[in-house]
């Protein structure tokens, strides 16, 4: 039986002609990054009564966010940002399923995790995450919602994944500045900087509320149907000037270009056994089969005078963005003569040699076999 | 021959316009550069074009030429990434 209150708190909604409760509560929205935009987004969906939200951030609270942050309280110093607006989302609604994940999406998101949510909300404050979460989203099929601002302008922007495989995404028209400055944070070919300076973009509650409240919107289809094409608004938070847009797919996208077709998931549970998964990607040709891994990888570590060093059994066959480019230094001769080579692109031979039935560490790997666009998903699925 | 094409650009708050022949084989980058360098927009932010005549967005290699009609209103925006 329905529970009265529950009721009671949505009756308003229900006079809305255009807005449906039932669609709404049964949304399953992920949100990532639970900062300025994050909060109104979550304060949002959680008066609106969305079935479920998961917030995903790995930062802490400071006190210079709190000018900008609904669900936030000079209390929540030091706390991670995704419980503390999690706590207060529950407050707001307590029919409403609020979690935390606390730690970056991509390593607490996988695949498998993703399909089950309707909308994935980019909140987050750079360039690198939105690519990264638009090609899991690509990847996956699941819709994003993108929302960026500064101190002025609020910009939204919907990627119908799901009901089109045709779709723009995010980098259909992302300038080539916007590689370049996500190529500033990394050395070597994906070693962290270690003395890079981010941009610090100020911005205010109210171009964040604006963002907030349109990307809620979308993200839940409020007040039509289903679009099946991207588009993007923007609109000017203090003359109130706005236009929308058509986003079409580019070709050769480096981000939707390899995906004309919807990729094929296959999953491994985080061994690399492909075999024993899925026949269509066995056979006596799979050990030349190339794939290309979501993260590069150290695959070479020595020193230009020193050779070979007993140092690269901690660094290679791991994940290069783990490191910064201080290894770069030779631990003997503390020279910057170490040679690290980098690779994404390997051999399922190569592959199965380095990683013997053990995890590969990488979110999912691209091939393309017999024509099929297959993307193996080499993660564990968390319990939500 | 090269064929211009006549259109206006101007910037997404509409303080800056101008009215410009468009060469045959310019992109919605080369405008955009255009733009920053006359206008003097700050240079750390990125930029993308949209047909506000068309309600279409201009990927950054696209050549013009082939997208845009004499008169259409370009409009140089930034693009967005603080969270």
């Amino acid at each position: 039986m329905q529970d009265p209150r529950r009721t009671q708190r949505y009756r308003r909604h229900d006079l809305i002609d255009w807005f449906s409760q039932e669609q709404v509560s049964a949304a399953r929205v992920a949100v990532i990054g639970a900062g300025a935009v994050g909060n109104e987004v979550v304060k949002n969906l959680a008066l609106l009564g969305c079935g479920t939200i998961d917030v995903f951030d790995f930062d802490v609270v400071e006190l210079h966010n709190l000018t900008r942050s609904v669900l936030l309280r000079e209390s929540d110093a030091g706390r991670n940002k995704a419980e503390a607006v999690a706590e207060r989302a529950r407050d707001l609604d307590p029919h409403v399923t609020t979690r935390a994940v606390a730690g970056d999406f991509w390593d607490t998101l996988s695949l498998a995790r993703l399909r089950d949510y309707d909308c994935a909300i980019a909140a987050v404050d750079n360039f690198e995450a939105r690519l990264r979460l638009n090609q899991l989203c690509l990847i996956a099929r699941v819709n994003l919602v993108n929302a960026g601002l500064d101190s002025r302008w609020a910009s939204v922007e919907s990627f119908p994944f799901a009901a089109s495989g045709e779709a723009a995404c995010y980098e259909c028209t992302l300038p080539e500045s916007a590689y370049a400055r996500v190529a500033e944070r990394y050395s070597c070919g994906g070693l962290r900087r270690r003395a890079g300076l981010e941009r610090r973009i100020p911005t205010t509650v109210i171009t964040a509320s604006v963002a907030g409240a349109l990307a809620a919107s979308m993200a839940l289809r409020l007040g039509g149907e289903a679009p099946r094409h991207a588009q993007r608004r923007l609109l000017d938070t203090i003359g109130g000037a706005g236009t929308s847009v058509g986003i079409e797919r580019r070709e050769g996208c480096p981000g939707c270009g390899a995906f004309a077709r919807p990729p094929r998931i296959v999953r491994t549970r985080n061994r690399w056994s492909p075999r024993r998964d899925d026949q269509s990607i066995a056979g006596p040709d799979i050990v030349e089969q190339p794939v290309r891994l979501s993260d590069p990888l150290i695959t070479g570590y020595e020193c230009a005078a020193c050779g070979p060093l007993e140092e690269a059994a901690r660094y290679v066959n791991r994940r290069a963005a783990e490191f910064d480019d201080g290894i770069a230094t030779c631990p003997q001769c503390a020279a910057p003569a170490v040679r690290i080579e980098i690779r994404d692109a390997f051999t399922v031979g190569e592959l199965t040699a380095r990683f013997p039935g053990g995890p590969v560490p990488a979110k999912f790997a691209l091939a393309e076999i017999n024509g099929d666009a297959i993307c193996i998903d080499l993660e564990e699925t968390p319990a939500p | 021959m090269t064929q211009s094409l006549k259109l206006y650009v101007r910037t997404a708050d509409q303080t800056r316009r101008a009215e410009l022949d468009l060469d045959g084989s310019s992109t919605g980058a080369d405008i955009i550069q255009a733009a920053v360098d006359n206008w003097a927009l700050p240079a750390d932010t990125d930029y993308t074009l949209v047909n506000t005549t068309t309600g279409r967005a201009l990927a950054p290699g696209e050549d013009l030429a082939r997208s845009v009609r004499p008169g259409d209103v370009l409009e140089v925006q930034p693009v967005l990434v603080a969270g």
